[in-house]
């Protein structure tokens, strides 16, 4: 390793919260030499962030480092006061953020932003900050610039957010460059582009990275060492190649066993100790529907404009059988999700029909529909399972409403012994159902949220992004428990996501969406093997894969 | 912008209507024949009867509210009963106390509400945020002729450092304008300043939380800067809808105010016309203080656009 700019050393830090003081972070040790770029990679709960917060002194004012050190060119950041800490942040260390929209003050215009920082570290004059803001904005490839620097964050798009977040991270050149999640949330080929333009930007500009990330493939892609957290700890600290051929700590183990690659089934998703049960469930066949059996699902020529705007999809057809599952993959802003909307009638299409079970559901008004014998036949299961329950319901009430609503069930034991027993379908101790949303972990309100959808015995499940929101681990459980609903239950499953190594596996074919129409579709491994146009190929590439074995000896 | 704004006016005209009929209607809410009302006690039937003709009470319900709009919208509002003055003339002799009062307790509220509300939200759950809270609570729960008659006693009975009461138009100098309107607009401005603090801390604590700020201090700005220039101006909308809110609150407290002051102001006389009963004054103010409260509110929403570009119309 070159020469340490960073180091930790036994790093403690705590949070008092209602419940009393928690340990967040206890014990990281770890250092960064000039210019390199580290991954440090663990699930939500990690300390991960917390680490990097501590770093740059960003903790909420709930959070205290309470043991170690944190040493930059050799000295304690935790002691540093006053005017000596501000030279520091934003001038000798900096920190780009997750959610980069939000990162930006919504009602000052970017280029005052980037100013900002020039001005708080330069004594030079106003139009000298500006011309060098927009320089910055060219440095990161942000196109007509002198206009950009007028505009505000809710005009610019998640990816050119960050990076006008890099353009601010990089002002004052700083040595160190803390990076926490700086891509998720981005579509695929956007954290291609951002990643590659960040790496190029502290290659060229000599910066130390460090990568937070919840993605192993993320970081295996850009990062030379990798450490991974888990519970406050770091537990192994290698190289991606020794980290994905050998890894010594169960966790790391079980992380990398979660985390998709180009060629991984579902059930390769776990470690091989866990994996005997839910082979018995795979490997019973499936019965293939009668032949002549009409489609479960027609969709004829469907289209969605809002606002006499262009079209947010135009002229999408699709079929679908029973127990079939199919892949809706494109970037935002491809429709997916307009598109999965209109087939769970929640909104009204502009055009086309859509015909469930041989009957005409198209033309219902949306605001209609609950009354339609249909609505428990079609059930939709939410992206983020924090903001799709209500928090004022029970994990109980949440499973036992569409019972009452579309089944007319009452208040009773018959109403109990069926939301149990959807409990018990996905997985859901019995004991956590008279808990609250905040009450429980997110793959346990994922849970809640798919026995809310399969409540009612549907046929036809609607998934938007089900897993976007959830850990790796916690997703392989999630993707694994859809797929043996599939099996055992006959459920057909659209599945809308931007994660092209999650529909792969999970899907049987994939419908590729862009700009609202239909690119591509076809068996899923095929068109991921062999996609047939440049887009899907685009798609494909920038997903960062763990490159096992060979593949990464070369790379190396 | 503009055809907003003109749209947003043409918007205020049924508003106007309907508040137009309930205060022409307020003669007839009142229980009696308004001209045995408006006459008193002691008139003869015949001052009755001449009272009745020569408001037109012997006409039909809308033939005499269709005549008062449009005497109103050439300008004319009627003419007292007490004084036979005209109402116009009478509000506009008022104008100039009333609106000076306003102005001064406007700014004094917010130039030590909002700074009050960024500290305490700045420096929330400590003690000097607890003691600014305090006071707030303290402001909002005295009633303001008790806070007017104390301040009166202390700073101008006993310390004798400010005039008691009466007031001194600004055409003779501004610090005898001023000496006259410091007293009561800290009386009437105490709840506005509660208020306006309340709502500020509050705004200023919900965008301290976000990410954006978070950022700032990542910048290495200066608590300054991240206080009043990216927190203070994102944390203004709720704080504008409150500083305008309470202008119709300032209307109802210099009604009190004016009469603990001895200003002679629109308060005074609203006072004055209720206790003689003198209809066309009545309706006049109030006429007036609604059209003032609805381009008030046309202001707010203008301002928020100044505030946030992302708030279009």
């Amino acid at each position: 390793m070159s020469e340490e700019l960073l180091r930790i050393e036994d790093l403690q830090v705590s949070f008092s919260t209602r419940r009393g003081m928690v340990e967040a972070v206890r014990g990281v040790t770890l250092s960064v030499g000039k210019g390199e770029m580290l991954g440090l990679v663990g699930e939500s709960g990690s300390g991960k962030s917390v680490t990097g917060f501590a770093t740059t002194r960003l903790l909420d004012a709930a959070g205290r480092v309470t043991g170690g050190r944190i040493l930059f060119r050799g000295q304690d950041v935790t002691k540093l006061r006053g005017d000596d800490l501000r030279h520091l942040q934003g001038a000798a260390m900096s920190m780009i953020f997750q959610n980069p929209r939000a990162a930006l003050n919504p009602i000052r215009a970017i280029g005052l932003q980037i100013a900002d920082a020039i001005l708080t570290h330069k004594r030079i004059s106003k139009d000298a900050a500006r011309a060098e803001a927009l320089d910055l904005l060219r440095a990161v490839q942000i196109r007509d610039p002198e206009a950009r620097m007028n505009a505000y964050p809710h005009e610019l798009s998640g990816g050119m957010c960050q990076r006008v977040m890099i353009a601010i991270a990089i002002s004052c050149n700083p040595a160190l460059l803390i990076a926490d999640e700086p891509t998720t949330g981005l579509d695929v080929t956007t954290q291609k582009v951002v990643m590659d333009l960040l790496a190029d930007i502290a290659a060229a500009r000599g910066m130390a990275t460090i990568l937070i990330t919840h993605d192993l493939g993320l970081a295996a892609r850009y990062c030379r060492r990798i450490a991974v957290m888990e519970r406050g700890r770091i537990v192994e600290e290698a190289s991606p190649r020794t980290l994905f051929s050998t890894p010594q700590h169960a966790y790391t183990r079980r992380l990398v066993a979660a985390s998709p690659t180009a060629t991984s089934r579902i059930e390769d998703l776990v470690t091989e100790e866990e994996r005997e049960r839910y082979a018995t469930v795979v490997s019973k066949p499936r019965q293939e529907p009668a032949h002549g059996t009409p489609p479960l699902l027609e969709v004829r020529k469907l289209a969605k404009r809002f606002d006499q705007g262009s079209a947010a999809v135009a002229d999408f057809s699709m079929t679908m059988a029973g127990g079939e599952s199919v892949g809706l993959v494109g970037e935002s802003g491809s429709g997916k999700s307009t598109t999965s909307r209109m087939i769970c009638r929640l909104i009204d299409p502009s055009e086309g029909d859509i015909v469930f079970d041989g009957q005409s559901i198209g033309h219902v008004a949306s605001r209609d529909f609950h009354r339609s014998r249909f609505r428990k036949d079609i059930q939709m299961v939410f992206q983020d399972p924090n903001e799709s329950l209500n928090p004022r319901y029970t994990a109980f009430d949440c499973i036992a409403h569409p019972l009452m609503r579309l089944d007319g069930m009452c208040v009773g034991d018959a109403l109990r012994k069926r939301v149990e027993e959807c409990a018990e379908r996905v997985g859901l101790p019995l004991d956590l159902l008279p808990r609250f949303p905040h009450q429980l972990s997110g793959g346990q309100k994922a849970r809640v949220g798919i026995a809310r959808a399969i409540a009612c015995r549907p046929r036809l499940l609607v998934l938007d992004e089900p897993t976007a929101a959830l850990d790796v681990s916690v997703q392989a459980v999630v993707l694994q428990l859809l797929d043996r609903l599939r099996r055992e239950n006959d459920i057909a499953l659209l599945f809308v996501s931007h994660d092209l190594n999650v529909v792969r596996m999970l899907c049987d074919r994939t419908i590729v969406l862009r700009n609202g129409g239909i690119v591509e579709q076809g068996e899923s491994r095929a068109l991921f093997d062999n996609p047939k146009t440049d887009y899907t190929r685009k798609l494909v590439e920038a997903i960062p894969h763990i490159e096992t074995g060979a593949a990464l000896a070369a790379a190396l | 912008m503009l055809s907003y704004i003109l749209r947003r006016i043409v918007a205020t005209l049924p508003v106007m209507a309907i508040v137009a009929l309930f205060v022409f209607s307020l003669l007839y809410i009142a229980p009696g024949d308004p001209a045995v009302v408006i006459a008193g006690d002691q008139a003869s039937p015949e001052d009755v009867e001449r009272i009745r003709q020569s408001l037109g009470l012997d006409r039909p319900f809308l033939v005499q509210f269709g005549s008062w709009v449009w005497r109103i919208l050439h300008g004319d509002l009627g003419t007292s009963i007490f004084t036979n003055l005209p109402v116009s003339a009478m509000i506009g002799q008022r104008l100039g106390p009333t609106l000076s009062l306003m102005i001064v307790t406007l700014l004094l509220t917010i130039v030590v509400a909002v700074p009050l509300g960024v500290v305490a939200a700045w420096k929330a759950g400590s003690l000097i945020d607890r003691v600014i809270m305090g006071f707030a609570v303290f402001g909002f729960s005295l009633p303001v002729f008790v806070v007017g008659y104390m301040l009166a006693y202390v700073f101008a009975l006993e310390l004798e450092w400010l005039p008691v009461q009466g007031y001194t138009p600004l055409t003779q100098g501004l610090w005898p304008w001023l000496e006259n309107l410091i007293l009561p607009a800290i009386a009437l401005g105490c709840v506005y300043i509660a208020l306006v603090a309340r709502i500020t801390r509050a705004a200023m604590l919900e965008v301290l939380q976000q990410d954006y700020i978070r950022t700032a201090k990542a910048k290495g700005l200066g608590q300054g800067g991240i206080l009043f220039i990216h927190a203070l101006k994102n944390a203004a909308v709720p704080i504008v809808t409150v500083i305008g809110i309470g202008i119709a609150l300032l209307i109802g407290g210099a009604v009190v105010t004016e009469s603990v002051f001895a200003i002679p102001g629109l308060g005074r006389l609203t006072i004055d016309a209720i206790l003689r009963r003198d209809y066309p004054v009545i309706q006049g103010i109030v006429l007036l203080f609604s059209f003032v409260y609805v381009l008030v509110n046309l202001m707010i929403d203008v301002t928020y656009t100044l505030v946030d570009p992302r708030i279009r119309y």
